[in-house]
């Protein structure tokens, strides 16, 4: 309905929100109605929008051109890149050289009108630029900020460099999932660390601003992206605290439940979830598949007996899954209070009836990337929430006039001479590095 | 320590693991929490363990004591009317009432949202399901597994000639919990400031799909090129230098070189006259070319190391490698424990337990990992605080309303 002002209405979050995790925790705040500028530079290219100045036709012929429009590398390619416009959707984009005196003390001018400054920049870098907590703290006392490196900014690995692969290594995630038969270097990438930790940033900067209303004051709040994500295991590392126990990589087995697991379906690479957690389950399941002989099976009477059967009576649902169509018996287990659900194919779900019912996909219209369907706004809020159309992710600088004469006041001469120095700019520079 | 949350009241009717990770959040976070679970069985995640020495307690499942830290456990009967009169009761010193149950069942309990705002409207409800509240798969059950399927990502998980694999147990409601997390206090903040309830409706489906994994960015990269970026697909080598998963001394590394890591690259392993090394220079996207010897010499650096050694060497020079711990190499890593993660807890019947800490660090309010309740440990305390007598409480036990 959206009859009130949104939630984070008035608040404003200066962002170096990076790859995933940053993108992540900006797509939220924006859509709730925070002003999120994103900081930017025409010299350092925002790891988000490209790591290259000129992407190689055989990347983007590649897995790298995957998420750029057309594959198209013509100049202003990274106004055009999925992540960067899914999560900045709504943001802004200021550039400012933070390496020049100019720009860092425009960005500290910035920070006196700001509430927060989330950035998930490599542990060092704020230090090396001049924008450590001291100093901007210093500058405005009501500032809350939040630094999200992988490995956090103290402890032995708080300069590790890794990307969320690496950090779910650390934090024990890779190797208590994958294939149970087959050694890591089959186990998919995960990457959910990083939204993980987005989403904590998205919750920090807001428990920050109730804690403000107290207080009068700001504060840091650090995020290591690796036990943030450490949490998602807690089943394997109590087993371990507890018990001494490591069960090693888990598959799609169920520590209580068979049979249960991904299985077979009609068509081509179609599969079905399934989570069977009683004897009735059971007994629904054996029935729908057509074969209702598996329930009298001694081996498979009880869940004991399934689960120390689990091979078996997997292959067994598995073999009868097989010629079924998933979307079908998935409806059929369901209305027998059997838990299970086809596996969404990412490339039809903008079709799904359940989704479009819920109006999940939104249209937005980009002024360089074109128009596109995005997933929408992650929960729905009655009364307060941002409704569709939404505004575009910003082009590089795109609202450098915005953020620099409109927030602090800058004349046009002030503004040209900006320019002339390339203390701002709407394109990276020839010899722009990542 | 008052955490940023402090003077804060949520009032929990989750369950499961989504849910109580929201409020979880808050408590950690200097809210008062007090969740109502059902009388005798409490909470689903009492029964799901691991259990100290594997004997099922209802007070000592590994899961359930990790996600309430710090909360009160009521119990109350729901489908009893003096149980619901007590919740509304409970809801009208709450700021947000978060529940997770079946869609639509507050309303088959008389408890619809309205009958919250009548009790307090100044309170936000934020509503956690499977498949939201509204359209055609509402009512459908899941578990982490088929919430994962239904939000597209297994498909994408795993290897192209087999089937797709789980992300590990329980694991992405752990996500959906974090991603609801921010919305909760969105609307908490928004019932405050404008006296008036606000509604969250939050599809654990909805959030796994556009998360910023392979979620999102996947289906917008599809829109962008009609392809996907991450898929069951052949593993394509990205550039001619060791990126993915490969065995040492005692386990496994995880690596990412990028072509611009190259001179690291070289020094760390011993082959800095690689760095000037024409050939070399010219065929770093050429796996074809120069992949061969690069994994070569690669492995012959890293075999003889340990995953400790490798990283260690391979982070002092800014080359992302990392070790690939297991649940026993975590508890003992150095460094988790110089930063003090892991927190121990004295529990009266679980004894002394180490459970995942604070992931938040807030230089001005840290709040605090808190002891999680008993089963229905403060229905007493809640109930005499509303203004119930010690003869009316143990009348509504003997009638099993608590």
């Amino acid at each position: 309905m959206n009859d009130r002002r949104p939630p984070l209405d008035g608040i404003r979050v200066l962002a170096q929100g990076l790859v995933w995790a940053g993108p992540f925790s900006t797509v939220i705040l924006s859509d709730l109605g925070a002003e999120v500028i994103e900081v930017e530079s025409i010299q350092h290219l925002n790891p988000t929008r490209t790591q290259m100045r000129h992407i190689p036709d055989v990347v983007m012929e590649s897995v790298g051109g995957t998420y750029y429009v057309n594959r198209d590398p013509s100049e202003g390619f990274w106004n055009r890149q999925a992540w960067f416009n899914y999560g900045k959707r709504g943001c802004k984009s200021v550039t400012l050289n933070l390496h020049s005196d100019r720009g860092r003390e425009l960005f500290i001018e910035l920070v006196k009108h700001a509430d927060a400054f989330i950035e998930n920049n490599a542990a060092g870098v704020v230090d090396s630029l001049g924008i450590d907590w001291d100093v901007l703290h210093a500058a405005n006392p009501r500032l809350i900020m939040v630094r999200f490196p992988g490995f956090g900014i103290t402890g032995p690995y708080s300069h590790h460099k890794g990307y969320g692969s690496n950090m779910e290594a650390v934090a024990g995630h890779t190797m208590v999932r994958g294939y149970a038969d087959a050694d890591p270097s089959l186990t998919p990438a995960s990457l959910h660390g990083d939204p993980n930790a987005g989403a904590h940033v998205a919750w920090a900067v807001q428990a920050a601003l109730l804690a403000r209303e107290r207080t009068g004051e700001g504060q840091l709040i650090e995020i290591s992206q690796s036990e943030a994500v450490m949490q998602h295991i807690a089943y394997d590392v109590l087993d371990y605290t507890f018990n001494g126990r490591e069960t090693g990589q888990r598959g799609n087995h169920h520590p209580a439940f068979a049979p249960y697991g991904v299985f077979p379906c009609a068509g081509h690479d179609r599969w079905i979830a399934i989570a069977v957690a009683s004897d009735a389950g059971f007994a629904a399941l054996t029935e729908i598949i057509g074969a209702p002989e598996l329930a009298s099976d001694e081996r498979f009477a009880t869940t004991i007996g399934r689960l120390r059967h689990r091979t078996e009576v997997n292959a067994e649902v598995g073999e009868r899954t097989r010629a079924m169509q998933n979307g079908q018996l998935a409806a059929a287990l369901q209305s027998r209070g059997v838990t299970a659900s086809a596996l969404a194919h990412q490339q039809e779900m903008h079709e799904d009836e359940h989704l479009q019912a819920r109006g999940y996909f939104n249209t937005i219209t980009h002024p360089e990337a074109g128009t596109h369907l995005y997933p929408g706004p992650l929960a729905k809020l009655e009364h307060t929430a941002a409704v569709p159309p939404f505004e575009p992710a910003p082009t590089l600088g795109q609202h450098n006039e915005y953020v620099l004469k409109g927030i602090l006041g800058l004349d046009e001469g002030a503004y040209q001479k900006l320019i002339e120095d390339q203390v701002i700019g709407d394109t990276y520079l020839e010899s722009a590095t990542a | 320590m008052p955490g940023p949350l402090e003077g804060w009241h949520v009032l929990d009717l989750t369950q499961g693991i989504a849910g109580p990770y929201v409020t979880k959040l808050y408590a950690d976070y200097g809210a008062e929490v007090v969740k109502v679970e059902r009388p005798g069985a409490g909470d689903v995640s009492r029964r799901i363990g691991p259990f100290p020495g594997d004997r099922p307690d209802v007070d000592t499942s590994g899961m359930f004591l990790t996600l309430n830290t710090g909360k009160r456990s009521v119990t109350l009967n729901l489908k009893t009317r003096t149980g619901r009169d007590i919740l509304l009761q409970l809801a009208r010193h709450a700021d947000v009432v978060v529940e997770s149950f079946r869609a639509g069942t507050l309303e088959r309990l008389d408890l619809a949202p309205e009958r919250f705002a009548e009790a307090n409207p100044q309170a936000a409800l934020v509503r956690i399901s499977n498949f939201g509240q509204t359209g055609p798969m509402r009512d459908f059950s899941a578990d982490d597994l088929t919430a994962y399927a239904a939000a597209g990502i297994l498909q994408v998980t795993g290897e192209p000639d087999r089937e797709p694999v789980a992300l590990g147990i329980y694991t992405p409601l752990f996500l959906a919990g974090a991603i609801a997390a921010p919305m909760a206090l969105a609307a908490m903040r928004a019932a405050h400031r404008d006296g008036q309830q606000e509604v969250v409706d939050f599809s654990i489906q909805e959030g796994l799909a556009g998360s910023m994994d392979r979620g999102g960015p996947n289906l917008v990269s599809f829109q962008y090129s009609g392809a996907l970026m991450v898929e069951r697909r052949e593993r394509v080598l990205i550039n001619a230098l060791p990126n993915g998963v490969f065995p040492c001394a005692d386990g496994y590394i995880q690596v990412t070189t990028q072509v611009n890591w190259f001179d690291r690259f070289c020094r760390v392993i011993g082959h800095p006259e690689w760095i000037t090394d024409e050939r070399m220079r010219t065929n770093l996207n050429n796996p074809l070319e120069i992949g061969g010897e690069v994994e070569m010499a690669f492995y012959e650096w890293l075999l003889p190391r340990t995953k400790q050694q490798a990283m260690e060497e391979a982070q002092a020079v800014g080359w992302p490698l990392s070790a690939l711990n297991t649940p026993a190499d975590v508890i003992r890593d150095p460094h988790f424990r110089e930063r003090g993660f892991f927190v121990d807890i004295d529990h009266p019947r679980a004894g002394h337990i180490e459970l995942p800490g604070l992931a938040l660090r807030f230089s001005g309010t840290p709040g605090e990992l808190r002891r999680p309740p008993l089963l229905g440990e403060h229905t007493f305390d809640e109930l005499q605080t509303l203004g119930y007598a010690p003869s009316e409480i143990a009348a509504l036990r003997a009638q099993n309303v608590i």
